[in-house]
């Protein structure tokens, strides 16, 4: 089942980032549905699931970017296993937690790449950080949480409609 | 929730291969990227099934917002529009001239040439994955003939260059990103530079010599140094000089001619350098000019 459901999220979320998010980008920042993706499976997956998700759909945006090769298979990759590590030692996921711990991922995540791209220049990265980084950030712990809040109502509502049932 | 979590063997194996994908990427960079890239070829064709359908359903949803609620202003755009094209039926009367007078001096030279080389024209379907760069992801791949290194131009002038090309798709790095750089030249003064993007979204003309009296207002066009494009195709128009004390050259920023937000369809120059090597031959059997051994 797994499979299938991981198998649907790289085959849509990539090509939805790269066609439909464009008209709702701020301030020319879309929030990257990848990464979320990634994050939530790594949350409440674990380690691996949200590794081996990170690692392919890191690879399949590699394949639709000017970037090079490995920078989202490793930032992604990493973003799921840290998401992973970090639901593991969290005994309630709570949607403050979730907002801020996709936040931090996001930011971190954003950071690893930028210095991967060798920049030297400090305005350069500063600029990074306050045009692209923090924005991104916000987006992707705002539809992250809008996301997991939009799961969790389904799953209350299914239970409640399972309890009315008996 | 907790039954999702993983068991500690899944985790030891999750902390293994990420000590092991690290360690291939970051010892075997080449070999782990060319790896990469085979395997991308068939996953990439897979990949483009589902973007061309998300791409049609965006040019749907883009054509009924274009159709029916963008209308607003559409009379005072009009009007523009009528006074633009009125201008342009002037210039284009001049145009027919000159090309009349060039087609009589090509006649008399013997030297026929199409203006621009082999191309392939692609769609654009999609944008850049990542917010890190200003790319276009187009619809031909190398099974079409696009390759790495080839340019890209509308009818209006210079897109960008492929940068990544897999069976069926293919990513052009615009312009206007700051990892791109042009061999271009000043139309009127001849004066060569190179434009590179800027972080704001436009593009920069740099190394004009200092002695150079170009001005805002002068077009920027490719001067054919390198293969991607042949020399002529517009890149934009200087709108602002920066000369400051104590530099070797000054630099121009420009407005790019092409409306790089809104792409859809372009051209793939395929062969750029056998254009130029077929001119070069004609220009070597014209008389008067001497073969080199």
């Amino acid at each position: 089942m797994r499979i299938f459901l991981y198998t649907a999220l790289v085959l849509t979320v990539v090509p939805i980032q790269t066609t439909l998010l464009n008209h709702v980008s701020i301030l020319d920042v879309r929030p990257d549905l990848g990464l979320i993706a990634v994050c939530l499976v790594g949350f409440f997956g674990g380690e691996l699931d949200g590794l081996l998700l990170g690692v392919i759909l890191g690879w399949s945006q590699d394949l639709l970017s000017a970037g090079e090769l490995w920078m989202n298979v490793v930032s992604k990759g990493g973003a799921g296993f840290f998401a992973g590590l970090a639901g593991r030692h969290l005994a309630h996921i709570t949607p403050t937690v979730l907002l801020i711990g996709l936040a931090l991922i996001s930011c971190l995540s954003s950071l690893a790449l930028v210095s991967s791209m060798k920049v030297s220049d400090w305005d350069v990265i500063w600029h990074a950080i306050h045009s692209k980084i923090l924005i991104q950030g916000i987006l992707d712990a705002a539809v992250g949480t809008a996301v997991y809040g939009l799961f969790m109502r389904r799953s209350v509502a299914d239970q409640m409609a399972i309890g009315d049932r008996y | 929730m907790a039954l999702l979590r993983s068991t500690y063997g899944t985790r030891r194996l999750a902390v293994v291969l990420f000590a092991l994908l690290l360690a291939a990427l970051f010892l075997l960079p080449g070999q782990s990227q060319g790896l990469l890239q085979i395997l991308g070829g068939p996953f990439g064709q897979i990949l483009s099934l589902p973007l061309e359908a998300f791409s049609s359903l965006d040019r749907g949803l883009s054509d009924i917002w274009g159709g029916y609620v963008a209308l607003r202003g559409v009379r005072d755009e009009n009007q523009q529009l009528r006074k633009e094209v009125e201008f342009l039926q002037g210039q284009n009367n001049q145009l027919r001239e000159a090309a009349v007078a060039t087609e009589r001096l090509e006649t008399i030279l013997e030297f026929k040439q199409k203006t621009l080389p082999e191309t392939v024209a692609a769609q654009v379907i999609g944008r850049d994955a990542t917010n890190w760069y200003r790319g276009v992801i187009l619809n031909k791949g190398e099974q079409d003939g696009v390759r790495v290194e080839m340019g890209v131009v509308t009818p209006a002038g210079v897109v960008g260059r492929v940068v990544k090309a897999t069976a069926s798709s293919s990513v052009v790095l615009l312009a206007t990103d700051p990892n791109n750089a042009i061999a271009a030249l000043v139309q009127r003064t001849r004066d060569e530079g190179i434009v590179e993007g800027t972080r704001s979204g436009r593009a920069r003309l740099k190394y004009i010599p200092l002695l150079s009296n170009v001005h805002p207002g002068d077009r920027v066009v490719t001067s054919g140094l390198t293969d991607a494009f042949p020399r002529g195709l517009a890149i934009g128009v200087i709108t602002h000089i920066e000369k400051e004390e104590g530099d070797l050259f000054q630099s121009a920023e420009l407005e790019p001619e092409v409306d790089l937000a809104k792409l859809e369809e372009v051209l793939v120059i395929r062969a750029a350098h056998e254009a130029t090597d077929a001119s070069r031959k004609m220009m070597q059997n014209l008389p008067g000019e001497k073969k080199k051994p």
